[in-house]
C-alpha cells in the first residue's frame, strides 16, 4: 500500500476525523453535540472502502463490507453507552438507558408491518438479521411480487389491519368477466396470494420483534445478577454478553412450535405465490410464441429419463459382451455364476484412467439374478445360431 | 445492581484499538492474494455430467493400503473443506497414514440437473465412481467415507452394494433426523417440500446459507465479523480466514427432485429409522448392512447433533462396529488442529487393520 495513493490519503485523513472526535468526546460531554460519532465513522470509512474497492476481489469484498458493517454497529453501542456515561451514568445505568432506549424504538414499530430496522438503532439489526436476510432473498426470488407492491394503491402497512383487508379481499374475490376473464382471475389470485405471504411475512416479524424485547429484559436482568469473575470488564466483553443472551432466546423461539408453524407458512405462502406467478408468466410466453417454463421442464424431464435408459442399455450391452467373451474360453454352461460377478482384478482392470465422459464397466445394482439368466440364456442361443 | 468496572476514557481507548485493528485488518484483505480452493495435488480421474471423480496424490515414503477410499461429500456446500489449508487438511492426513483417496466433487447443478433423483446420484453416479476405482485397482470392494448428506448416501449405497464396499466410515451423519434437539429438522417439520421444488425448480444455495446461518444468526452474522478484526488484523490469519469465508458462502443449488426426496424421506419422514426408504427400484433397509462401520460424530454439532448418528448401530447388522466422539463442532472436525491430529489418524488406523 503506497502512501501516495488517493484511498490511502483519504484513509489517513478518516483516522484522524475519528479519533479527534471521539477524543473529544470521552474530554467533554458536550462535545459533537447532537452528530452521530459512529455515522462520522461509517461515512468516512464507506468513503474509503468505495476509493479502493476496484482494487479488491469479490470475496475479499463482501469480508470487507461485513467488517465494515459490524464495525459500524459495535460504535454505535459504544456511542450510546458512551454517551449515558459522559452524562453521569455508570457503566451499569448506561447500558440499560441504552437498553430503554432500543425498547421505546421497538414499542412504536410493534404492529407495524414492514419495519424499517435502521429506526431501532443500528445495534438492533443483529436482531433482525433473520428476518431482513429473508427479505432480501424473498426479494430476489420473486421480482413479479416486488413490483406487484408497486402499484398504485398497494401499501403494504394495511396488511396488519385486519379488518381492513376484508373489502380488498372481497374485490379480488369478485368472478371475472368477459373475453379477459382467466387472465384476470389469474391476477386477481396473484395479488391475493400476495396478501396472504405479506400477512405470514408480518406474523413473522412481529414474533421476532416480541422475541427481541425478551431478550433485551434477558440482558438487563442477567447484568443485576452478573458479579465476579462473569462481570463484563471491557465493551467487548458487554457485546458478547449481549450476543451469548440474545442467541439463548433466539434458540428457544427457534425450537418452538410457534416458530415452526410462522417460518413454515411464510415459506409456503411465499412459494404458492412465486408459482402462481411463474405460470402468469409462462402463459405470457406462450402467447408470444416463446418457450416457457412448463415446455422447458417436460424436455428436461424426457432427457433424464432418456439418460437413464441410455445408461442402463449401454451397461446391458457390456454385460452382454463380457458374456460373448467367456465361452471362448470356457463353454457358457459352465460360465462362473452371471449373479455373482468375477472379480474386478479377473477382469482385466484398466491400467489407466478412463478416458473422460466414458462409462467405465459396472455391475449393475441389485440385479434380478433371472433376468441375467435370461439374458445369458439369451446369448447362448444367438450363439447357438451363429 | 452489580458494577461494570470501566470508565470512559477505556472505553475510547478500546475502540481505537479496535478502529487500529480493523484498518490494519482491512488493509491485510486488500493485500491478500486470491483465495485457493483446496490445497493438496489432485487428479481429475473421471467425470460425467457435473461430477468430477479425483484422486489424490499419494505420499510418498508411507505404506499404501491397497484398497482405496472414496470420499463422499455432502451435496451441500464444497467438498474442499476437507482440504482447506496444508496444515489443516484431512485429506492431507489420510494420505499421510497411507490411504489412497479419491473424492467425488458433484459440481454445480443447475435447471438442467433438476430431475436428478437421490437414486441418481446413489446408484448412478456413486456406483460408476467406485466401478472406476475397482477397475483402475484391480479390486473386488473400495473403502467408502461419507461425510454429512454424503454420509447418507453412502450408508443407503453400502446397504445396496456391500459386494463392493470394504469398510463404510460416517462423518457427523444424520441418521436418526428427528431427535429432539435438531434445529434444521424442526423448521422443516411444516413446510410444504413440494411447493418448494414446483416453485423454485432446484433449491437456491443462497436459501440454504440462510438457512444455516440462521441457526445461530448472532454468532454467525455478527459477532463473527466483530471477532473477525482481531484475527485478519495479523496478515498470516487472513488468507485462512477468507478461505473458510469462501467455503462457508459456497454453496451449490440443489438438484430439485433429490432435494424432494431427501427432506420428505430423511427430514419429514425419518425412513432411515422408521423403515420404507426407497432410493430408485431399491429398498433400503439399514438391517441389511454388515460391513466394518466406523461412525464419527462431534459433540458440539449444532447441524447433525450427535444423537441423531449414535443411533447407528440399533439399526444395522454390523458386528464390527466403532465410533469415535469428537470434541468439536461440524466443521472443527476437519479443520482444527486437534482434529488432524486425533480423527484423520484414527480413521487411517482402523481402515489399515480392516484392509
Amino acid at each position: 500500500m503506497s502512501e501516495s495513493n488517493p484511498w490511502a490519503d483519504q484513509w489517513l485523513k478518516a483516522q484522524q476525523q475519528f479519533v479527534g472526535a471521539w477524543s473529544d468526546m470521552a474530554k467533554s460531554s458536550n462535545a459533537g453535540g447532537n452528530a452521530s460519532q459512529s455515522d462520522l465513522w461509517s461515512q468516512s470509512f464507506e468513503l474509503w472502502r468505495q476509493a479502493c474497492q476496484a482494487q479488491t476481489q469479490p470475496d475479499i469484498q463482501q469480508a470487507m463490507q461485513k467488517c465494515i458493517d459490524m464495525g459500524k454497529e459495535y460504535f454505535s453501542m459504544a456511542e450510546q453507552i458512551s454517551k449515558g456515561m459522559t452524562n453521569g451514568a455508570n457503566p451499569v445505568e448506561a447500558v440499560n438507558q441504552w437498553m430503554e432506549q432500543i425498547k421505546q424504538s421497538m414499542q412504536q414499530f410493534s404492529g407495524v408491518p414492514g419495519f424499517d430496522s435502521t429506526a431501532f438503532g443500528d445495534f438492533m439489526k443483529q436482531w433482525f438479521n433473520p428476518t431482513q436476510s429473508w427479505q432480501q432473498m424473498a426479494d430476489a426470488f420473486t421480482p413479479m411480487n416486488q413490483a406487484a407492491w408497486q402499484l398504485p394503491g398497494m401499501n403494504t402497512s394495511v396488511f396488519n389491519m385486519g379488518e381492513a383487508i376484508d373489502p380488498m379481499g372481497k374485490i379480488l374475490s369478485s368472478p371475472g368477466v368477459g373475453y379477459f376473464r382467466e387472465p384476470q382471475e389469474k391476477q386477481q389470485k396473484g395479488i391475493q396470494l400476495g396478501i396472504e405471504y405479506h400477512q405470514a411475512n408480518f406474523e413473522f416479524n412481529q414474533a421476532f420483534l416480541r422475541v427481541a424485547s425478551e431478550s433485551i429484559q434477558g440482558f438487563q436482568a442477567r447484568l443485576l445478577k452478573i458479579d465476579g469473575e462473569a462481570t463484563p470488564k471491557t465493551l467487548r466483553q458487554i457485546y458478547d454478553l449481549w450476543v451469548e443472551i440474545s442467541e439463548e432466546h433466539y434458540a428457544e423461539f427457534a425450537m418452538s412450535e410457534e416458530y415452526q408453524a410462522l417460518y413454515g407458512n411464510m415459506v409456503n405462502r411465499l412459494m404458492i405465490l412465486k408459482k402462481h406467478y411463474s405460470e402468469i408468466t409462462d402463459d405470457f410466453l406462450r402467447a408470444m410464441n416463446l418457450p416457457n417454463t412448463r415446455e422447458v421442464d417436460t424436455m428436461q424431464m424426457r432427457l433424464q429419463q432418456l439418460r437413464r435408459d441410455n445408461i442402463e442399455l449401454r451397461n446391458e450391452i457390456k454385460d452382454i459382451r463380457a458374456m460373448l467373451k467367456q465361452p471362448q474360453s470356457a463353454p457358457a454352461a459352465k460360465a462362473t455364476p452371471v449373479t455373482k460377478p468375477a472379480p474386478a482384478s479377473k477382469r482385466a482392470p484398466a491400467k489407466t484412467a478412463p478416458s473422460r465422459k466414458k462409462a467405465v464397466a459396472r455391475k449393475a445394482p441389485a440385479k434380478k439374478p433371472d433376468a441375467v439368466v435370461k439374458k445369458q440364456a439369451a446369448v447362448n442361443k444367438a450363439k447357438a445360431g451363429a | 445492581m452489580s458494577n461494570i468496572p470501566f470508565r470512559s476514557d477505556q472505553l475510547v481507548d478500546e475502540l481505537v484499538q479496535f478502529n487500529q485493528n480493523l484498518s490494519q485488518g482491512v488493509k491485510n484483505l486488500l493485500d491478500a492474494d486470491e483465495i485457493s480452493a483446496g490445497v493438496t495435488p489432485r487428479q481429475e480421474i473421471y467425470s460425467e455430467d457435473k461430477l468430477t471423480l479425483y484422486r489424490y496424490q499419494p505420499s510418498t515414503g508411507v505404506v499404501q493400503n491397497k484398497i482405496p477410499t472414496l470420499i463422499v461429500y455432502a451435496l451441500v456446500n464444497r467438498p474442499y473443506m476437507a482440504d482447506i489449508q496444508e496444515n489443516r487438511s484431512t485429506i492431507k492426513g489420510l494420505l499421510d497414514t497411507g490411504q489412497d483417496v479419491y473424492l467425488i466433487d458433484w459440481g454445480y447443478p443447475d435447471m438442467a440437473d433438476k430431475y436428478l433423483t437421490l437414486d441418481d446420484y446413489i446408484n448412478g453416479y456413486i456406483d460408476r465412481c467406485v466401478d472406476v476405482m475397482r477397475e483402475r485397482h484391480g479390486v473386488d470392494k473400495v473403502n467408502i467415507l461419507g461425510i454429512c448428506q454424503g454420509g447418507v448416501f453412502s450408508l443407503c449405497y453400502s446397504t445396496l452394494h456391500q459386494d463392493k464396499v470394504q469398510n463404510l466410515v460416517t462423518m457427523v451423519t444424520p441418521v436418526d433426523c428427528k431427535t429432539p434437539d435438531n434445529m434444521l429438522s424442526h423448521w422443516v417439520q411444516q413446510m410444504d417440500i413440494d411447493a418448494i421444488v414446483d416453485a423454485m425448480g432446484n433449491l437456491p444455495g443462497e436459501m440454504l446459507n440462510w438457512t444455516f446461518l440462521n441457526l445461530k444468526p448472532f454468532q454467525l452474522m455478527g459477532q463473527k465479523y466483530v471477532s473477525m478484526v482481531d484475527i485478519i488484523s495479523d496478515e498470516k490469519n487472513v488468507k485462512n480466514f477468507m478461505r473458510m469465508e469462501k467455503w462457508i458462502f459456497d454453496s451449490p443449488d440443489q438438484a430439485g427432485e433429490a432435494f424432494r426426496q431427501f427432506i420428505k424421506d430423511f427430514f419429514q419422514q425419518n425412513k432411515l429409522v422408521e423403515g420404507g426408504l426407497k432410493i430408485g427400484k431399491h429398498d433400503v433397509d439399514l438391517k441389511n448392512l454388515k460391513l466394518p462401520v466406523l461412525n464419527i460424530y462431534a459433540e458440539q454439532d449444532h447441524l447433525v447433533p450427535p444423537a441423531a448418528s449414535k443411533i447407528l448401530p440399533k439399526l444395522i447388522s454390523s458386528k464390527d462396529y466403532t465410533e469415535l466422539s469428537f470434541p468439536g463442532g461440524h466443521i472443527g472436525i476437519y479443520v482444527s488442529g486437534k482434529a488432524q491430529a486425533t480423527v484423520t489418524p484414527a480413521i487411517s488406523e482402523w481402515l489399515n487393520k480392516r484392509s
